[in-house]
């Protein structure tokens, strides 16, 4: 991993986050997404969230950066309501959308530029050296001037975490950072996280379905399933799991003869 | 995100040009006075009729607008006319308003002399003197009307005068006719005469309409006929002075002339009519009178011409060009 | 959508007077009410970035030439042929009653005090509303929105408020335009139609005789109105946009139709107050 090594894009002078989840529920009228999740991340952990999909992952990650609030509970981070949008003025914090959600009007290196522009971080040169750097580490030097509908569904993704490290976050939430990727590009990803954690404290959040990643890189494991979190703990305890429904999600058996196969029959 | 510079420009460019039009706009249209109206004083104008004038009208000085009619209003046995006028327009208390109406559609406006100097202005709610103004029409009866009567009274005075064989005695009493009347006759004769100096030297409304070959045929008609009256007048009065010379010479036969009372009653009434003609013309009284003192009937007319004139002129341009010729001569 | 508030925070925890009595509005009511109100906040909300205007340059420049510069060419078009129709069906009518003389005052007026205003509000609800509401709608639903918030980029300060500037710059100068274009318009067909022929000379007479620049400012101040409240709503309907692309063609037919009735009542409104 030589690009992030003695020029990274974060100083990393602001102190690590921690963030907490307490008795998290979330209604979309009468639907329960969320049921009294509760967990804590620590300043600089790396803590990734598995479960199936829709179980609420991606909801859950946007409460903790306030673009949902809670329907009871309460999420903090860096002990301030995640749901005030005044957290965001003083705990810097990035979420690299499940989608990408770059600005499809901006090219790839206005997309990165954006923030710092925003909020006049240094000059255009300056601008320009820290977004280019964040662009090599994804290897994007050659996309800077594309527009995100001329990008693949991998690069977005890129895009979308170089994106994130530009702003040199306090708290970096990943959804699904790896789900497009190749497996070099995924080992990246996985490197420049644990990377981050390493060198600037920055608390990682990422949710995932990748197993691999997950017990390389992760302190603690949360898995979510039906609402609740079924599993919390440090990656060791996932390798002999004692509740049969983690068990099921780690090591699914294929079943051709499972009865909901039955309606592709025939 | 840069801005590509052209497109900078372009709006620049955009936005200029619509704060431009906007001024110009404002200029064309206010004169470069705010846009809020000038509260300014009120002034009322009592006249017999206020013909097309209605509330809106502009109120004029000199051919300056200085206001508007705010209302008009029916007061006892005349009309009102309620002027607002530019609170920084003062207007002289001799100062006369008269109704003028423009254009044959009857857009009319008031319009205001400058008064003199020695008069005090006149304060806020005061009533400003006013005039009665002939409209063109009412000019044309008249000047035919007054016309004919002056021949008819001159045709009336030939026959009393000359008599006939059935009326010998006519003269009989012109002597003392004649005495009574001195003073009169001689002042209708220098009235005619100065008249008709003005006339010929082009002065006056009636000379200039003399002098203008573009005007209204029937304007020069009546102007006609009444040159030709005041001829005849003149000529006639050359008689009668020759007459009063010789009967004062004590020469001719008057002795010889019988007495005739219808006779010496027509020449009586001849005279009156004319006397009264002609001092109304001096003065200025009458629409005869109004014609050779004031010019604002010649104006008017002229104003009509002009704009005829103008029309004819534009028809001849035509094409794109036209367009814009307008708006530079005409708009702006 | 059922008539709740369930959409907003404040329906958290019990529901006050105001909010139960709110429930049991018919929910068109209801819908304008809340339409009015978030439209209103996300003002407020924007014009506390006023003060970042400045480094808002760029984009208000960038909206300046959607707004006004592309725009441009359709308001002239459409304004010639208002103010042609404008001269012809007034010519046509006067004809016989008489006040075709009138007819420079008539257009020009006519112009300058609604259709000029109107007309540029119902082109730029049309043209530039519909593409804000599609704009905006579709970076709500792909996220970019929510992508902002993270960023501590409040939409309000980047998206709405160059918008919201750059409509006030431009709409005077569509307005004026779409007066003058309106006005030779006029002019034109009063000279070349043959039971009007007008000269051009006597119609712009008459129009200075009977306007005022006050008559043009009165069309100015209205066509600010409408722009921005276009604009606004355009914005709010925008940024409220839930779903998926199906409900961005909702937002921007939804953002037109209000665009346009409120250009109406408004209309209706600031001409008596300006009277
Ligand atoms: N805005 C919303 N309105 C209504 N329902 C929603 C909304 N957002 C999410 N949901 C529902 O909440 C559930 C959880 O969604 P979420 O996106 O969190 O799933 P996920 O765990 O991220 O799944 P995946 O792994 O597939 O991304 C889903 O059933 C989804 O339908
Ligand atoms: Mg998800």
């Amino acid at each position: 991993m030589p690009a992030a090594n003695s020029t990274s894009p974060l100083p990393g002078a602001a102190p690590a986050v921690g963030v907490t989840v307490e008795s998290l529920s979330k209604r979309f009228g009468t639907f329960e997404v969320l049921r009294g999740v509760s967990f804590a991340v620590q300043p600089g952990e790396i803590f990734v969230l598995m479960g199936p999909s829709g179980s609420g992952k991606s909801v859950l990650l946007k409460h903790l950066v306030g673009l949902e609030s809670p329907s009871a509970g309460q999420t903090t981070v860096a002990g301030l309501d995640a749901s005030d949008p005044t957290t965001r003025e003083r705990v810097r914090m990035a979420l690299v959308f499940q989608a990408g959600a770059l600005f499809n009007s901006l090219s790839v290196y206005d997309n990165l530029a954006l923030y710092p522009r925003e909020h006049r971080l240094g000059d255009e040169a300056a601008i320009r050296d820290r977004v280019m750097r964040a662009l090599q580490i994804l290897s994007l030097e050659n996309a800077a001037h594309k527009f995100p509908a001329e990008l693949s569904g991998g690069m977005k993704k890129r895009v979308a975490i170089a994106r994130a490290l530009v702003m040199e976050p306090q708290l970096l939430l990943y959804d699904e950072p790896t789900s497009e990727l190749d497996p070099v590009m995924s080992a990246t990803i996985t490197e420049i996280i644990a990377t981050l954690r390493q060198r600037y404290q920055v608390t990682s959040i990422v949710v995932s379905h990748d197993r691999d990643l997950a017990l390389a890189i992760a302190d603690r494991i949360g898995i979510l399933m039906g609402g609740e979190l079924i599993f919390l703990g440090p990656s060791a305890d996932l390798r002999n799991p004692t509740d049969p429904r983690v068990a099921d999600f780690l090591n699914p058996r294929i079943d051709l003869e499972h009865p909901r196969f039955k309606h592709l029959e025939t | 995100m840069t801005n590509n510079p052209q497109q900078t420009a372009r709006v620049g460019l955009f936005f200029l040009l619509g704060m431009a039009l906007i001024w110009v706009t404002f200029e064309t249209l206010s004169g470069g006075k705010l846009w809020f109206k000038d509260k300014g004083y009120q002034l009322v104008a009592g006249f017999d009729s206020l013909k097309e004038l209605k509330a809106g009208d502009d109120v004029r000085m000199a051919g300056v607008k200085i206001g508007d009619v705010a209302l008009t209003r029916l007061a006892g046995r005349r009309a009102e006319a309620v002027l607002r006028i530019d609170s920084d327009k003062r207007i002289k208390a001799d100062a006369t308003a008269t109704i003028v109406t423009q254009g044959l559609i009857g857009t009319g406006y008031v319009s205001i002399d400058l008064g003199t100097d020695a008069a005090p202005f006149l304060p806020a709610g005061g009533e400003i003197r006013t005039a009665a103004t002939a409209d063109l029409n009412s000019v044309m009866a008249q000047l035919g009307d007054l016309g004919r009567k002056l021949e008819g009274a001159l045709g009336g005075l030939g026959t009393s005068l000359n008599g006939d064989s059935r009326q010998p005695g006519l003269l009989q009493k012109v002597d003392t006719i004649l005495t009574e009347n001195r003073e009169n006759l001689s002042r209708t004769t220098a009235n005619l005469q100065q008249i008709t100096d003005k006339v010929n030297r082009g002065e006056g409304t009636l000379g200039r309409l003399l002098n203008d070959s573009r005007l209204h045929d029937e304007l020069l008609a009546g102007v006609t006929e009444l040159k030709q009256g005041a001829t005849q007048a003149r000529s006639f009065l050359a008689n009668a002075e020759e007459l009063v010379a010789e009967v004062k010479r004590g020469r001719g036969t008057l002795g010889a002339l019988v007495y005739d009372q219808k006779a010496a009653d027509d020449l009586k009434a001849s005279l009156a009519s004319l006397r009264e003609v002609s001092e109304q013309l001096a003065q200025g009284r009458g629409t005869l009178g109004q014609l050779l003192k004031d010019d604002s009937l010649v104006r008017e007319t002229r104003a009509l011409l002009k704009k005829a004139d103008r029309a004819i002129d534009n028809l001849d341009d035509t094409g794109p060009i036209t367009a814009v010729g307008v708006v530079a001569n005409g708009l702006f | 959508m059922p008539n709740t508030l369930s959409a907003s925070p404040a329906s958290r925890g019990t529901p006050s007077v105001t909010d139960r009595l709110l429930t049991w509005l018919p929910t068109p009511v209801f819908q304008v009410l809340h339409g009015t109100g978030s439209t209103l906040l996300l003002l407020g909300r924007t014009l506390r970035h006023v003060p970042s205007l400045p480094r808002q340059f760029g984009r208000f420049i960038e909206q300046c030439h959607l707004i006004g510069y592309t725009t441009m060419p359709i308001v002239g078009i459409l304004s010639f042929f208002i103010g042609s129709v404008l001269a012809l069906q007034s010519g046509h009518a006067g004809e016989n009653v008489g006040y075709k003389q009138f007819i420079g005052a008539l257009v020009g007026l006519t112009m300058a005090r609604e259709l000029g205003p109107v007309m540029a509000a119902v082109l730029l609800a049309g043209r530039v509303g519909s593409a804000i509401a599609a704009e905006l709608a579709s970076m709500k639903v792909y996220q970019e929105v929510d992508a902002l918030e993270t960023m501590n980029i409040p939409p309000e300060r980047m998206l709405v408020l160059p918008r919201l500037a750059a409509v006030l710059t431009m709409m005077p100068v569509l307005t004026i335009m779409a007066d003058l274009v309106g006005w030779f318009g006029g002019a034109i067909v009063s000279k070349y139609t043959h039971f009007i022929s007008i000269e051009p000379a006597s119609y712009f007479a008459n129009l200075r005789q009977y306007m005022d620049f006050s008559d043009v400012l009165n069309g100015l101040i209205k066509a600010e109105v409408f722009g921005v409240t276009v604009v606004l709503v355009c914005c709010n309907i925008g940024l409220n946009t839930r779903g998926g692309p199906r409900e961005i063609g909702a937002s921007v037919t939804r953002a037109v139709v209000t665009s346009l009735i409120l250009i109406l009542v408004l209309d209706f409104f600031v001409t008596k107050a300006l009277m």
